[in-house]
């Protein structure tokens, strides 16, 4: 085989595995015990009782389910993506939760496929499934900076109150991680902007508060600053009284992070 | 230099022998008026830096990173930890070349080129050259380096702090938005800020009124009392094969640097006569 042939076969093996490079093989539930015989029309039908709040071994249940449907009517809602993203989301050992999210993103894709494209929340966790997947590995990161956009800006022209404004936070958050133009699509005035309108619009979510208290902060001037001491409190306060299951832990950690890197200008741990 | 080949950079820094580091060399790493958060900075050259260990055979954890986008802060690590390699701006580097013995080591070579030009940019025709720009305001990232703007990119003829009103930003997107408004009467911008300006949506056109001499991309810098010239040497071979090792080209694409040259220490001594001469 010539030179140029075994380069356009690597080509297309690389395509076919994925551009993204996210980890294929899926985390093992099939051998689960005691799951509650259920079907993934049932599953459809509950999903709303399926969340943050749902136990561990309910989630993986319903996963394994959801992997061996075959119906295109199921598979073209967001389900799927949506139970990885949550097992993913409380998931500590990082290969697992990496797993889960890449996991998250394929059913996400299966639901494009399956004309699932007006759909806000099908969008909504692929963005965030594969943010998730890539955010330990900078390159890859980097690498999915497009398309991760691409997917949030649908998901919020689409379903902006999905998940408590999630697409105004997680976009919000991304334009403000991003490396900044030119070399990459951060924007401080676009994340300020969306982040102020998602703790606008959903006053509720704690994440709303810390993730515009990053912003405010970034700016460093004296108002901003203050401000960011005062979400951030906000915050806090409404992660530490409110139910939120099992994303109360992760989210802690986020709220402690910051926490860590803001030092004296955020204010003294709250007592729990 | 770019912050991106900055952080490439940082990836590529190498012990100075094979032997096990029992304690990590930190590198200082300095990106005067960045955008860039110091930890996701951090986070990211410390992912390179494992590349880079593995790629060369070294220890995992050899070396450990610090990253700043503040010249004060800079200026007190590099004091501070006295460090063997260094990646920062060429105005730090003519700034403390004397008091800490640097040495240049190693080029990024960005679109063929080892250096770049700076650019004031304005509103088309509402000024004509620089000489109009008296009293009136000046943004941009590279002002967090006024006196390199002084004596490097404006050659030592105009004090920036003097002749302009300066209004320093971290984002250079931010001060085209205010040029664009008319909030600022003009931003100076670097080559890739230039070159990114096309992808941006002005309302008003603008043009150059100001364009520097070609001035050198600064990469690596050394403690030439510290490491030996055989350590310098080893480490600028390392970086001169990053862009051809298949891990090291994608960062290196990514980044779109196409490779690191070896320091000719002729190119940054027009820059260093400029400096000690400027006012």
């Amino acid at each position: 085989m010539s030179k140029a042939r075994l380069i356009l076969a690597a080509s297309i093996l690389a395509f076919l595995a994925g551009c993204t490079g996210l980890q294929r093989d899926h985390v093992q539930t099939d051998q689960l015990a005691g799951c509650p015989k259920q079907t993934a029309a049932a599953l459809v039908l509950e999903q709303n009782q399926l969340g943050p709040s749902s136990d561990t071994h309910t989630l993986s249940c319903a996963l394994t389910v959801l992997r061996d449907t075959k119906d295109p009517a199921i598979r073209r809602t967001a389900l799927g993506s949506r139970v990885c993203f949550h097992l993913a989301e409380r998931e500590t050992k990082q290969e697992n939760r990496e797993k889960l999210a890449a996991e998250g993103v394929r059913f996400a894709e299966a639901s494009l496929a399956q004309g699932g494209t007006n759909d806000g929340a099908v969008h909504y966790y692929l963005a965030v499934n594969l943010g998730l997947a890539v955010r330990e590995h900078p390159t890859q990161a980097v690498g999915n900076l497009g398309r991760l956009e691409a997917e949030m800006k649908q998901a919020l022209a689409l379903s902006p109150d999905l998940d408590d404004g999630g697409p105004l936070r997680v976009l919000g958050s991304l334009y403000l991680k991003a490396p900044a133009w030119p070399s990459g699509i951060g924007d401080r005035d676009k994340a300020l902007e969306l982040l102020e309108k998602a703790v606008k619009e959903h006053p509720g979510h704690p994440l709303n508060h810390l993730f515009y208290a990053q912003a405010l902060w970034e700016e460093g001037d004296e108002a901003s600053l203050s401000q960011s001491k005062a979400e951030f409190a906000l915050g806090q306060k409404l992660l530490s009284e409110g139910n939120w299951g099992y994303n109360k832990e992760p989210w802690k950690k986020e709220f402690d992070e910051f926490r860590q890197e803001c030092g004296e200008t955020c204010p003294a741990q709250q007592a729990q | 230099m770019r912050k991106t080949c900055l952080i490439i950079i940082a990836s590529l820094l190498t012990p100075f022998t094979a032997n096990a580091t029992p304690k990590p060399e930190m590198i200082v790493v300095c990106y005067p008026g960045g955008a860039v958060n110091a930890k996701d900075a951090n986070v990211a050259m410390s992912s390179m830096l494992r590349v880079v260990e593995r790629v060369g055979q070294w220890q995992a954890n050899s070396f450990n990173s610090l990253f700043t986008v503040k010249s004060d802060e800079c200026r007190k690590q590099v004091a501070e930890k006295n460090p063997k390699f260094a990646i920062i701006s060429l105005g730090l580097y003519l700034e403390l070349r004397s008091q800490h013995n640097l040495v240049p080591v190693v080029q990024p070579k960005i679109k063929g080129r080892t250096s770049e030009r700076y650019r004031v940019m304005a509103q088309k025709d509402k000024y004509k050259s620089l000489d109009e720009l008296k009293g009136k305001t000046l943004g941009g990232t590279a002002l967090e380096e006024p006196s390199f703007i002084g004596k490097i990119v404006f050659a030592g003829k105009y004090d920036p702090a003097s002749f302009f009103v300066l209004k320093s930003s971290n984002q250079a997107i931010r001060a085209l938005r205010s040029l664009d408004k008319g909030e600022l009467d003009a931003v100076i911008l670097n080559e890739q800020q230039f070159g990114g300006l096309a992808s941006l949506q002005m309302k008003t056109p603008l043009e150059a009124i100001f364009t520097s001499e070609e001035i050198p991309l600064m990469g690596v810098v050394a403690n030439s009392t510290t490491t030996t010239a055989e350590e310098r040497a080893r480490f600028s071979k390392a970086l001169e094969g990053m862009c051809s090792d298949t891990e090291g080209k994608k960062l290196c694409d990514l980044f779109g640097v196409e490779s690191f040259v070896t320091v000719d220490a002729a190119v940054f001594e027009p820059m260093v006569k400029l400096w000690t001469e400027g006012k």
